[in-house]
């Protein structure tokens, strides 16, 4: 294995792999019985929808070089998407939470179009104003979204005649848990197929990758919608839970901690952003006693790390991984 | 007749003020071809700058200069701190988003500590009321209609007259070439930065004047800055202070029309139908910017 790890740098056999995430899954799946209290759990499901949405930009910002800044409006599409169809249309909860899904790809092939003759900074800004159209048109249909007010008491999941209310959030870690390992299969399933490899031929040379035969328009629009489906999956969940729905979704503020989420983890990974959302959403209850000095140590942290660790967490982990074998050989 | 002239009256002022701010958007993106995420919040920290200076009972034309000294400072800063350790590196655009939004919301909620959440207004630049042709405006608001264009033809005059100015476009144009002759990039890039940073704050002070102040008051600036940029093109000074005023007028009008609820989606609505079909801005010409 070591071998293989060196002549291919980056790529593990999906043997290895496999179990190595079946593992890491095995040791979230036991949480709950070392950790009881519904608090702690909420922070661990809290982590697993940042996870889901983070990972999933991953793959239209890392591996599809595409600045989608529009991507928490997919999370929010997927939010109001599942409280509109619950409420209003009277929809079965756990069908509301896959066509929420389906909603937010819908809604990513609609944005991926002004943005298919694009490059660069010009694809934040459509991306970024795609966002903030999304969010007015929320705001300005208050009769059904609640405008600023939000949604309150949206229809959360059931399971048979299980109590979700009263079990300490047992069974919403499992169902945030099956999401991101759903997402993170789906993801990385993905990256390694053929149709990922094109993706980050057009990332890294556009010219040869088209040349080659590529086609840029239909692997942009399969990238962001791919991306699309489990953040929206994620959004809807997330209303289930939290039982309500509001534009801070949209806020600049969520973007900023996602966003650090994927950068600070390392693009191109799936598994750094997941790592980083980890780390992250834990890092900020830790300094819950901080308060108002918890946004600027955030902040700074960012900035250090974008500074000194431009690759992000997984950078660190590879220059410590290699530091640590050149040890070895001596 | 009354329509149009408060149409007109607000469409000038919203114009300047999406001029000032966008002119320093546009300077930063030209010379160092990244964007600066925290342009917003350098304008709320200008307006709280010379709040605190007003505080101390400084006259009014001590108030302004200093400001935008000060924030020229900060802004020089802030390049040096979040954008220049990245220069060169691959992704550098992606990169400078997240740090220089980064540096917004620890900015943001510096001033927050310092100066508390509570709204505040500064005072105006100058007091009382006027009627013009039937319509009553304010002696501010006038004074920032007149204001501008002054400031923004004398950074014409700065970037198209002066050594200095030819050297900052020359950087924006091509940088090897400048590095070639001898120019001190670096230092051209913090001056870009200083630029844009006092014309925010400037913009900021007209802000406070008209309207409380809060340290979130820089968000929505930057929004509508960021449209302007992207309707006038990127790659020159001159097509996003034409854009600014068109986007003044346009606001003015959906507002008038169609009310204030409906202007934003309107604005977005337009915005991305016309990058859809000009990508490269209204006044653009098919140059830099496009990568």
């Amino acid at each position: 294995m070591k071998a293989d790890l060196r002549s291919t740098p980056g790529r593990v056999s999906w043997k290895n792999e496999a179990a190595l995430v079946a593992a890491a899954f095995a040791v979230l799946a036991l949480l709950p019985f070392v950790i009881t209290d519904s608090y702690s759990r909420h922070i661990l499901i809290m982590a697993f929808i940042y996870a889901v949405v983070a990972s999933n930009w991953d793959l239209s910002l890392g591996y599809g070089g595409v600045f989608n800044f529009g991507h928490l409006a997919l999370f929010g599409i997927g939010v109001y998407a599942y409280g509109l169809m619950t409420k209003l249309a009277g929809i079965d909860p756990w069908l509301a939470l896959a066509l929420s899904g389906a909603v937010s790809t819908i809604a990513a092939i609609v944005v991926t179009i002004p943005i298919l003759r694009l490059k660069g900074i010009y694809i934040i800004l459509v991306t970024f104003g795609f966002a903030q159209l999304v969010m007015q048109l929320i705001l300005s249909q208050s009769d059904y979204t609640g405008g600023t007010q939000g949604m309150v008491r949206i229809q959360t999941l059931y399971l048979a005649s299980h109590n979700m209310i009263r079990d300490g959030k047992f069974a919403y870690f499992y169902i945030a848990l099956a999401i991101l390992f759903a997402s993170t299969v789906f993801l990385r399933l993905l990256v390694r197929s053929k149709t990922g490899a094109s993706i980050v031929a057009l990332r890294d040379n556009e010219e040869y990758a088209v040349s080659r035969g590529i086609s840029l328009v239909r692997q942009r629009v399969i990238t962001l919608a791919a991306s699309a489906f489990f953040t929206g999956v994620a959004g809807a969940f997330y209303a289930a839970y939290q039982r309500n729905a509001s534009v801070d979704v949209f806020g600049m503020s969520l973007a900023t901690i996602i966003l650090s989420m994927v950068l600070l983890g390392g693009t191109s990974t799936i598994y750094g952003a997941i790592g980083a959302s980890f780390v992250l959403t834990i890092f900020a209850e830790i300094m819950a006693d901080f308060g108002a000095w918890r946004p600027i140590i955030t902040a700074l942290l960012i900035i250090v790390v974008m500074l000194v660790y431009p690759s992000g967490l997984a950078g660190i982990c590879t220059s410590a991984r290699a530091s640590w074998r050149r040890r070895q050989e001596i | 007749m009354d329509a149009a002239l408060q149409i007109l009256f607000g469409g000038l002022f919203q114009g300047s003020l999406f001029a000032m701010m966008a002119v320093g958007l546009a300077l930063i993106w030209t010379t160092i071809g990244v964007f600066n995420f925290s342009h917003g919040v350098m304008m709320m920290l200008g307006a709280y700058v010379a709040w605190q200076l007003s505080d101390w009972s400084l006259p009014l034309f001590i108030v302004l200069p200093a400001t935008m000294l000060i924030m020229a400072g900060v802004g020089w800063l802030l390049q040096a701190s979040v954008v220049r350790p990245l220069i060169g590196r691959p992704n550098i655009v992606l990169v400078v988003v997240i740090t220089t939004l980064a540096a917004a919301s620890l900015i943001e909620n510096g001033v927050l500590e310092v100066w508390g959440p509570r709204s505040k207004q500064l005072p105006t630049l100058i007091e009382g009321n006027t009627q013009i042709l039937g319509v009553g405006v304010s002696m501010h608001q006038i004074a920032i209609i007149l204001i501008t264009p002054v400031i923004l033809g004398a950074l014409w005059l700065f970037l198209n007259r002066t050594r200095l100015g030819l050297a900052l476009r020359a950087v924006a144009q091509n940088e090897d070439a400048s590095l070639l002759v001898g120019l001190n990039v670096t230092a051209l890039y913090g001056l870009a930065f200083a630029i844009a940073a006092a014309l925010a704050a400037l913009a900021g002070i007209f802000m406070g004047g008209y309207r409380f102040m809060s340290p979130v008051m820089g968000a929505d600036p930057l929004l509508k800055a960021l449209i302007v940029v992207v309707f006038g093109g990127l790659s020159s000074i001159s097509g996003p202070i034409f854009a600014a005023y068109l986007i003044g007028f346009f606001e003015a009008i959906c507002s008038y029309y169609f009310g204030l609820y409906w202007t934003p989606a309107l604005l977005f609505a337009v915005l991305i139908l016309m990058l859809m079909i000009k990508p490269e801005g209204l006044f653009g010409a098919k140059t830099r910017g496009l990568a």
